[in-house]
């Protein structure tokens, strides 16, 4: 195997780190529309603290992602 | 050109002219070029907005009062009643900023090639600036409602074992801030660029709608919600 399909693999592994920022992301808004059901006058609080979560989780997908780009544009 | 070397030419900043000051060159870049445009704008609409101002709110006035009040609102929630109104006028225009960078491809009217508006914000040397000054403010907050040594002390609370973590996150937060808009406005950026080169008619419009509208604004209002969150840390 050449070296730019083995640096195209690591990316593909790198940008896998989005499998668990989706997990995250669908399980705090998920538990945030619940939380919102059963108590709609709460709805602000509990936006900021679904959206900080969200965030936080997003953050690993986005890590990935730069590394996968670092990977394909400085290297390859 | 190929797809590939298309892209890296969309990503990559050109040198658009050079400046001299005293006596060192300095490369301008389109980068640099868009965001004075967005000063301008920005600095324009201002006095366009402020100009004459009233007691009793007439047309202009009400739209500037309604953004005023929505930033207002969302640093008093986050920072607390008594030291929000230091903060929110560098969190006000940082959102405002970010949200005419993340949004301006959108205003990209002008067909063929040459220059465009492309976000700034797909470059990391402008998001790192902007969290290295988000940094620098919260550090000017923990040192003026908590003194230096209140500051100082603040590495070792609760217990002096957790110094290098304190240490450690003066690090990570304005890392994690740079790349999460960096990462977040280039990764729309590639996107649209691809579906621009594939399918050019009626369904780029769609999904501009997603990728620069929503996810440029909400990335901008993450940015100020952390700022302000990371002010509120420091403070208590």
């Amino acid at each position: 195997m050449t070296g730019a399909g083995l640096i195209a693999i690591a990316a593909a592994i790198a940008v896998f780190t989005g499998v668990g920022a989706g997990v995250g992301i669908g399980l705090a808004t998920g538990k945030a529309v619940e939380g919102i059901a059963r108590q709609p006058e709460a709805d602000g609080k509990i936006r900021n603290v679904m959206l900080l979560g969200a965030v936080l989780a997003e953050a690993t997908a986005i890590y990935g992602l730069v590394v996968a780009l670092v990977l394909i544009f400085l290297k390859m | 050109m190929d797809l590939g070397k298309k892209l890296v030419d969309a990503m990559e900043p050109h040198i658009m002219f050079t400046m001299n000051l005293f006596g060192h060159k300095i490369p301008v870049s389109d980068v640099v070029v868009v965001m004075w445009i967005i000063m301008a704008v920005m600095i324009s609409l201002a006095f366009i907005f402020t100009r004459k101002l009233t007691e009793v709110p007439n047309k202009k006035q009400n739209v500037v009062e309604i953004i005023v009040e929505f930033i207002n609102n969302i640093v008093k929630d986050a920072i607390g009643e008594h030291h929000w109104k230091v903060f929110a006028p560098y969190l006000g225009t940082i959102m405002l900023f970010l949200i005419f960078a993340n949004t301006i491809s959108i205003f990209n009217v002008i067909p063929g090639e040459g220059f465009k508006l492309r976000p700034p914000t797909r470059n990391i040397n402008v998001t790192a600036c902007l969290a290295l000054m988000s940094m620098c403010v919260v550090i000017y907050a923990g040192i003026r409602y908590k003194k230096f040594s209140g500051w100082l002390k603040s590495f070792v609370e609760p217990i002096p074992l957790m110094l290098p973590f304190k240490i450690l996150d003066y690090g990570i937060k304005p890392l994690s801030l740079a790349l999460r808009l960096f990462g977040n406005t280039l990764g729309a950026f590639i996107v649209m660029e691809l579906i621009y080169a594939v399918i050019p008619p009626v369904i780029p419009v769609a999904l501009s709608l997603y990728f620069d509208l929503f996810d440029g604004i909400l990335q901008a209002y993450v940015f100020m919600f952390l700022t302000s969150l990371y002010i509120q840390e420091v403070i208590e």
